[in-house]
């Protein structure tokens, strides 16, 4: 067999999860298994305990308010590629969702391993980057809210302490109007096995997409494998906003997006060339991104 | 060692197994279960070679530990045969590889089937694309993929003819308004209105 031994854990409450935690030496918890099963047959992993979370239903949802919308952690790609509410209030999820490997991964893996695995080329972990929010974790001595901008500290690496679960992620719809906000997730990969080369994420919120020249009130644009983290552009975004969209502003977030990331060097890219495409890339998501904003209002 | 005892449905029928928890699914059903139509690529979920419907999805079932399918039901290539569809042949996206050489040293074609019928039981006609986009997930590295295709294409029209026959032949599949049999002089005669919906 190739994992090594461990214990295997059902619980079907938080409660008893986070009870498991603090009495287990050890221990991991077990979301979709697309990624630790792979670690785990490499034996790179090789925790005494499992905890599946498959057995805790209230992981599992997707809630959309006047005010936020929150995925359960258990979710799954599938559900998040598939939901009708989110492809209105917050398709950046979707549409990244929906790129994930291919269907039989996605039908098992979930947004709480993708986040907790905190790949920095993963697809959560930029499109949450790009949105804004905040990760609910959960020990036995209660809950505690993160920003995201304060969860992704390294490469794989987050404030997530080892006695806490992900419950949720909550995104506040505020900045997000449908009416006049355009989000693109887009991502350069070879085969549907493979990480992606780079990948952007861009929101764009319009003022009045009725008018031909637009002016872009907030813009938003993060990068995937693009750096130890899922990297946010502030200064790429402050060009954008408060304008309306033009190619010379276009060239310059290619520029600012190109000159601020820090990729590693891969075998069938090396540094320079990710640094270069993450530009395009950035550009690309963002000027999908304004299509959308102004497509939105004839919905 | 902890061990856990463990239900799995497979193509129908009911085995009760006690795992270490450390088990892969494809290992118990290829090992414990016998059923080696199932095929290990792999072993880390790139190459699809194990694919297998697990309560009408696929899985990669190297990417599924037994335990965690403990009371599923599970369908893999050996079942096919036993479908409905198959019509007590070759199942039709087995009929399909065969007809359309969807298959030449034949390592990824378990998968590829289950993957392929996963497609189908959700969507019976796909376009192309979303047959390329269902079977993304599973490595072939003979075919160059367009075989595959079209076998899985095999499979949809010929779903959907045995659909039109079995309609034709008793008319009461979907005769919940608007159905249009298709066939010549069907009904003639009889007054029955296949246009209508209001005979009922």
């Amino acid at each position: 067999m190739k994992p090594a031994a461990f214990d295997y854990h059902r619980p079907e409450t938080v409660q008893a999860v986070v009870e498991l935690l603090e009495s287990l030496d050890d221990a991991e918890l077990l979301a979709g298994n697309q990624s630790l099963g792979i670690v785990m047959a490499n034996r790179l992993a090789t925790p005494d305990h499992l905890i599946d979370l498959s057995g805790v239903d209230s992981l599992s949802g997707i809630t959309v308010t006047d005010a936020a919308v929150e995925i359960g952690a258990m979710t799954t790609h599938r559900t998040i590629e598939r939901s009708d509410r989110l492809a209105e209030v917050l398709p950046m999820l979707p549409e990244a969702a929906e790129q994930i490997a291919g269907p039989a991964v996605r039908n098992k893996g979930t947004i709480g391993g993708s986040i907790g695995e905190a790949d920095p080329a993963g697809n959560y972990p930029t499109a949450l980057a790009a949105l804004g929010g905040t990760l609910h974790l959960r020990s036995a001595e209660g809950e505690r809210t993160v920003p995201v901008e304060d969860y992704f500290i390294a490469y794989m690496f987050t404030d997530l302490r080892e006695n806490e679960i992900i419950e949720a992620v909550s995104i506040p719809r505020e900045a997000y109007p449908v009416d006049r906000t355009g989000m693109a997730f887009v991502e350069l990969k070879r085969a549907a096995q493979t990480w992606p080369t780079v990948s952007a994420a861009g929101a764009i919120r319009v003022d009045d997409p009725g008018e031909s020249e637009p002016t872009i009130e907030t813009a938003r644009i993060a990068m995937a494998n693009a750096a130890d983290i899922p990297l946010r552009v502030p200064d790429a975004e402050a060009v954008l906003e408060g304008e309306p969209l033009s190619a010379a502003a276009l060239d310059e977030v290619a520029d600012i997006v190109t000159e601020s990331v820090t990729p590693e060097g891969e075998m069938h890219a090396d540094r320079e060339y990710k640094a270069e495409v993450a530009g395009e890339y950035a550009k690309r998501s963002i000027r999908t991104a304004h299509e959308r904003a102004i497509d939105a209002a004839d919905d | 060692m902890s061990t856990k005892d463990i239900t799995l449905t497979v193509n129908g029928e009911t085995h009760s197994l006690t795992v270490e928890p450390r088990m892969l699914l494809i290992h118990a059903i290829r090992e414990e279960l016998d059923l080696t139509g199932s095929h290990i690529g792999c072993d880390t979920g790139n190459c699809g070679a194990c694919t297998v419907v697990k309560d009408g999805e696929a899985i990669k079932s190297c990417l599924t530990f037994a335990v965690q399918a403990d009371g599923s039901e599970i369908e893999t290539v050996e079942g096919m045969e036993d479908h409905p569809d198959a019509d007590g042949g070759l199942h039709p996206i087995q009929e399909g590889f065969e007809q359309e050489h969807g298959l030449q040293c034949g390592y990824c074609t378990p998968g590829m089937i289950m993957a392929g019928k996963a497609i189908l039981d959700e969507n019976p006609n796909p376009t192309e694309e979303e047959i390329r986009e269902g079977i993304s997930g599973n490595l072939c590295r003979c075919t160059g993929y367009q075989n595959i295709v079209k076998s899985i294409q095999y499979a949809s029209d010929k779903l959907d003819e045995n659909g039109e026959v079995a309609a034709a032949d008793g008319g009461r599949a979907e005769t919940d308004g608007g159905f249009t049999c298709g066939v010549e002089n069907c009904c003639g005669g009889t007054g029955f209105d296949h246009t209508g919906g209001d005979n009922e």
